[in-house]
């Protein structure tokens, strides 16, 4: 048997697995899990469009008038100086004041008016909140700002999709390459293939990894696809031409290697351990204490690897418990070619366990009686 | 040249404190050979221990001169039906047979070729492009036949082979395990009908409790049930005048007579003797009711065979 066949061995595996990886009712939660984001940001991306045709259509101002205005200001001032604003919002709120001396122990009411003035200026949006017709606040951003959209996908692909969607994704995908077998009592059948058992691990492991790495590369691609479709063209193109290939590269790159190792684990929790919940949990959590550990230990991680390839910091809120920003905040990051190596290597070292585990594995006519395998 | 031989050497298997099969040691030269016992006895086990389904804790195995640990080179010269009917979602006769073969290293005309011929063989090709999920016990049962032998194997292992299939291709199929055994392969099957054992094989294993109880050709075994007693209820309006009757027949050993006085045990020598004298009394105008073997099950055989032991 030479290795040519032992490699087409592992392609006809690699197919039939490849066809329940994307076809099965199992993918559609994983598609769910890889295609939130790009829906999030197409929903935000939409919404912005409307905002800003809906304030342009109603005037514009110059930007230096907008950076005119001053707290305290007299909303007569401002109307005066800005015009007519696109969106003008008014209400009065009722205090309770007790007042003292003879009028003590009767309540009386006093109105508080304010006011919300909404301005554009074709790239910043300035709301002003007017008490008692004084400006006590003002906020003047940009309504849609390509640099803190780029942040924003900075921190949802690490705390959402390496953390969260590659991680449970891989878990649907590559736990069930033999459990899935196993339960659905059909594992003999690869088993009485003439094929090395590693053999047979490889071809699913290829099969969870080609589809695993579709799915999520291409839902961070779709992603970035989305993010970028709302921004000023001559922006996106400046932005290309410098860093986007880039970061575009290395975002899909972290997805990708983010599927091998998580693959890698689960392929091998599969094979070692019955309930999938357990490992599942406990990587999560040691995924999550990652940051507290000796720095050897931080190694032994995949996200570890993945956040030192992402290209863009993921942004940090000062405002959260320091607890939080703890747990969140990356590890110093590894060079790119030590994390690429460090990820491949654990994924070698998984997967050697995994092929020790698979030359082992044994039908039990005993689990069968009882429905377990 | 020494022929290729099936060998088993002190193998012992234990799932967890239960006992499989223990220090089992056979040689099963080429030939029908048939593993025979009740239920539980060991005879699946022995079966996925000679396909690496499951490894021995203790002893080894070589298949023809192939570790049974070697599923590459294994699974090449052996074919193994399952008594699991459990089939691939994905699959549908055909495609299962197809990509089993494309496993082989077969080109997908020669897979498909193969495969078209197992199916038709096992009278399958209508259904053969039927999701298997929507096949009956016994359709499974013979697709799984139908895919251990498609890549011609030199050693067939088949568990319960015959159930499920209808007379006809019952017939046609052991046609083919005969022919199979005549050009020098192994055909191991696994059966606990004892008129199949008897009509199939050259040699017969009998296993209870996981260990080899007797071993043979099948005509040794045969004599050995021969000499044992059968027993037989008689159902009759006479049944003390009938029990006269019979005992002065020299090959009736046992006759106990039944509480409602209207039914007899009886335990014959010779099954022949034992109806013609049961005609020869219903003929002199013995009102007899019904005769019913007793003891034709393959356990009752082994209650015979091993005795307390069982």
């Amino acid at each position: 048997m030479n290795n040519r066949l032992r490699l087409k061995q592992a392609w006809t595996i690699a197919r039939i697995e490849l066809r329940r990886a994307f076809i099965s009712k199992r993918a559609f939660w994983v598609y769910g899990l890889a295609l939130l984001p790009a829906i999030i940001f197409f929903g935000h991306s939409v919404a912005v469009k409307f905002r800003r045709e809906r304030l342009s259509a109603k005037g514009l101002v110059r930007p230096a008038v907008m950076d005119s205005i001053r707290p305290g200001e007299a909303v007569e001032a401002v109307l005066e100086r800005l015009g007519k604003p696109p969106r003008d919002f008014q209400w009065e709120r009722y205090r309770r004041i007790r007042p003292k001396g003879e009028a003590a122990g009767i309540t009386a009411h006093e109105i508080i008016s304010h006011r919300r003035l909404t301005y554009f200026d074709g790239q910043r949006e300035a709301i002003l909140n007017f008490t008692d017709g004084k400006l006590i606040s003002s906020q003047i951003r940009r309504l849609l700002s390509f640099e803190e959209d780029r942040r924003i996908f900075a921190g949802v692909f690490q705390y959402f999709y390496l953390r969260l969607a590659v991680f449970f994704g891989c878990l649907g995908i590559f736990m069930n390459l033999f459990r899935g077998e196993m339960l659905d009592k059909t594992l003999h059948f690869w088993l009485l293939a003439p094929a090395r058992r590693e053999v047979l691990l490889a071809g699913k492991y290829g099969a969870g990894l080609i589809a695993s790495a579709v799915i999520f590369a291409g839902g961070a691609l779709l992603c970035f696809g989305v993010l970028l479709w709302t921004h000023n063209p001559a922006e996106v193109q400046a932005y290309w031409r410098s860093s986007g290939m880039g970061h575009v590269f290395w975002y899909a790159a972290a997805a990708v290697l983010g599927c091998i190792g998580y693959g890698s684990i689960f392929l091998a929790a599969g094979l070692l351990l019955r309930n999938p919940v357990i490992p599942a949990a406990v990587l999560l959590a040691w995924e999550g204490i990652n940051n507290f550990l000796p720095e050897i230990l931080q190694k032994l991680s995949v996200l570890y690897y993945l956040q030192s390839l992402c290209p863009v910091p993921a942004p940090v809120d000062k405002s959260m418990p320091a607890i939080l920003q703890l747990l969140l905040a990356p590890a110093a990051p590894a060079s790119r070619a030590g994390a690429i190596l460090g990820l491949l290597s654990v994924t070698a070292f998984v997967l050697w366990l995994a092929c020790l585990a698979v030359r082992r594995m044994q039908i039990s006519t005993v689990l069968r009686r009882r429905n377990l395998c | 040249m020494t022929e290729p031989t099936v060998i088993f050497e002190e193998v012992s298997k234990f799932y967890g404190e239960v006992l499989g099969v223990n220090r089992i040691t056979l040689r099963i030269p080429p030939g029908i050979t048939s593993l025979a016992g009740p239920n539980g006895s060991g005879k699946t086990t022995l079966m996925n221990l000679m396909t690496g389904l499951i490894h021995p804790d203790h002893g080894s195995i070589s298949m023809r001169g192939i570790s049974s640990r070697d599923p590459e080179r294994l699974m090449h010269i052996t074919g193994y039906a399952t008594q699991y009917d459990a089939a691939p979602r994905w699959a549908t006769g055909f495609s299962f047979i197809t990509t089993g073969l494309l496993l082989f290293g077969y080109r997908r005309p020669e897979a498909e070729e193969k495969a078209w011929k197992a199916l038709e063989t096992l009278g399958l090709a209508e259904a053969a492009h039927r999701k298997m999920a929507s096949y009956s016990k016994g359709m499974r049962q013979r697709v799984g036949l139908a895919q251990a032998i498609a890549h011609e194997p030199e050693l067939l292992v088949l568990d319960e082979p015959l159930n499920g299939l209808d007379p006809l291709v019952r017939a046609e199929t052991i046609v083919l395990f005969r022919f199979w055994a005549a050009q020098g392969k192994h055909v191991i099957l696994s059966s606990h009908v004892l008129q199949e054992v008897d009509a199939i094989s050259d040699r017969v294993i009998l296993i209870a409790n996981g260990m080899i109880v007797a071993e043979g050709k099948i005509r040794d075994v045969r004599e050995e049930i021969q000499e044992r007693p059968s027993k037989f209820i008689v159902r009759c309006r006479e049944a003390s005048r009938v029990a006269a009757l019979l005992f002065s027949e020299d090959f009736i050993t046992e006759i106990r007579l039944n509480e409602d006085r209207q039914g007899l045990l009886v335990l014959a020598k010779d099954r022949e003797r034992f109806s013609r004298s049961i005609r020869r009394i219903a003929l002199d105008g013995h009102e007899i009711d019904s005769v019913i073997p007793a003891d034709e099950s393959v356990d009752a055989l082994y209650e015979y065979l091993i005795g307390e032991g069982k």
